[in-house]
């Protein structure tokens, strides 16, 4: 089931285009990774998906309810958890739910169970009731998160959750989106770090310019995008190997031989480095020490965007 | 109205939960309001000069609280309000609902504790001063949203509140009555929305001028409550669209 269809959708900030034809959907239960580099349109198009900004075309359609045409309802489905905490700080975690659970039309018992519910997914039902002023910054970002889901929504924006908490906190917030996925829950999550995009997320689309360069499951767009598994090989002695005969071995797409190593690049490494090990073995080139490097989003996003994926 | 219910409250609980909100807003004033009474026992001087009190901290109390949309978007929960199925006229209905409250709350403070503490004689006509500060409230509270809707920072809604209700009072006929004024003083007596609510309140409760008198007074304080509300309001609404 669809929770989320984009289609079309630009924006522009006087001359200068922000976001251009961005079109994507999210399914159900489905997280979905949005990358790209500072100022590739992330921010804008979260805000045009949240109804913060009004497309200049485009549409957004939350579990079918157009945004333009029925702006309650769709925002209704939807929860936000923006980058910086965006919490009450002279309040207390429980008055902060309660009055954001209040304007996401949750009244009464609802409303209080809600809350109780919410306040043990993020760790904070033992200090519900302190000033959020007086919390560490993990805390309030836990809360930030709890906010946004208080009323239970179908799809939820995050955006860099993790940025600048403990492990701890940073631990908690990634089960905590696990756990959103497994009740039905689609996320939109956006971060710049690898190792959370791919423990996470289920799809990703990177964004550059204001516009989608790649939309697919990890696996996929590494594959499209040509992204190598390499094997760094170490051999024992003097004789090397000719490169022909790896070049020879089905699914090997380039080899490069220089004294006393060999490089192997192929699209699937577990199929493959039998076969190199055994062709090594009878060239009489002992093997002392093989690495694999398997290609990753960091490689593949700095392939697309010339930027690495951490220091933008 | 529930929703517009919790926004006023919500922002409510922020401001007296705030010390210095607290000090400036209410003790102050009450201090300055004591201060005034040990002027010149001069006919109608100590009154004059206790509802400028009143009208100062009124108006420096309203645009500065309007002025709470700035920390607001600054600190995202303003953001994190307009994504919740909640019309934006319902925001702005929490917001006003609120000011309203804190200067109802402030003025009421303020006539209490000039009457029953120093010695102002006011003497009834307390419909009539509820409708004069009503108006006087909304004008002053349009203002705090236009000011939040062409400023960037709170310190900055500062510096031009302070220099627009300082100069309103203090040269409104006010504190200084002037005889013979100059051009520019009185015109600034006949800008100034201090200046003629004041006045009014003046004529309202030691003079019990009936409501009827006061239509110019409120007619003004009306007319640029209503400009300034409309273009705050409207100018809120476009930032985010």
């Amino acid at each position: 089931m669809t929770m989320l269809n984009v289609a079309g959708l630009s924006k522009s900030f006087g001359s200068r285009r922000a976001v251009g034809d961005v079109a994507f959907s999210v399914e159900r239960s489905e997280v979905f990774g949005l990358l790209g580099p500072n100022g590739a349109g992330k921010s804008t198009t979260l805000s045009l998906i949240s109804g913060l900004l009004k497309p200049e075309p485009g549409a957004v359609q939350i579990e079918g309810l157009d945004m333009a045409l029925q702006p309650g309802k769709a925002k209704g489905k939807l929860g936000v958890v923006p980058q910086e905490p965006a919490v009450y700080k002279e309040l207390t975690a429980r008055q902060n739910l309660k009055f954001f659970g209040e304007l996401n039309d949750l009244r009464g018992e609802n409303l209080d169970r809600a809350i109780a519910s919410v306040l043990e997914v993020v760790g904070l039902t033992d200090r519900a009731d302190e000033k959020v002023g007086n919390y560490s910054g993990g805390m309030q970002r836990r809360l930030n998160i709890a906010i946004g889901i208080v009323h239970s929504p179908a799809l939820v924006i995050m955006d860099e959750p993790t940025v600048g908490v403990d492990p701890q906190s940073r631990r908690h917030i990634l089960d905590t989106v696990k756990k959103l996925r497994d009740r039905g829950t689609s996320v939109i999550y956006t971060s710049h770090y690898v190792e959370e995009v791919e423990e996470l997320c289920d799809r990703v689309a990177i964004m550059d310019h204001g516009r989608l360069i790649a939309l697919g499951t990890i696996a996929d767009l590494l594959s499209e995008a040509g992204e190598y598994h390499e094997l760094l090989i170490t051999l024992g002695n003097q004789s090397l190997p000719e490169a022909a005969t790896l070049l020879a071995i089905p699914g090997v797409r380039e080899a490069f031989v220089r004294e006393g190593s060999a490089r192997v690049l192929t699209s699937n490494a577990e199929q493959v480095l039998p076969l190199v090990f055994t062709a090594l073995v009878q060239s009489n080139c002992p093997v002392t020490e093989i690495k694999i490097k398997k290609p990753n989003l960091e490689t593949l996003f700095l392939k697309l965007t010339g930027k690495a994926l951490r220091d933008n | 109205m529930r929703k517009a219910m919790s926004i006023a409250a919500t922002g409510f609980r922020q401001m007296i939960v705030d010390p210095m909100y607290v000090v400036f807003t209410l003790a102050m004033p009450i201090v300055m309001t004591w201060a005034m009474s040990f002027l010149p026992d001069v006919d109608g001087v100590y009154e004059m000069a206790s509802l400028g009190v009143l009208v100062m901290f009124v108006a420096l109390n309203l645009i500065t609280s309007a002025s709470a949309v700035i920390e607001e978007r600054r600190g995202g929960t303003w953001q994190r309000i307009l994504q919740s199925p909640t019309p934006y006229t319902t925001i702005m209905v929490g917001h006003f609902i609120k000011l309203f409250a804190v200067a109802w709350l402030q003025a009421l403070l303020l006539l209490a504790s000039g009457k029953f503490l120093f010695g102002a004689p006011w003497n009834g006509g307390y419909g009539a001063m509820a409708a004069v500060m009503t108006v006087y409230i909304f004008a002053m509270t349009g203002l705090g949203l236009f000011l939040a809707s062409v400023l960037k920072t709170p310190g900055q809604v500062q510096a031009v509140s302070t220099g627009f209700v300082m100069v309103g009072t203090m040269l409104g006929d006010i504190f200084f009555p002037m005889e013979n004024p100059s051009l520019a003083i009185s015109l600034i007596s006949k800008l100034s929305p201090q200046s003629w609510a004041a006045h009014s309140l003046k004529d309202i409760l030691t003079a019990d001028a009936g409501l009827a008198s006061q239509a110019t007074p409120i007619a003004i304080m009306l007319s640029f409550g209503l400009v300034l509300f409309a273009l705050g309001a409207h100018r809120i609404s476009r930032m985010e669209g």
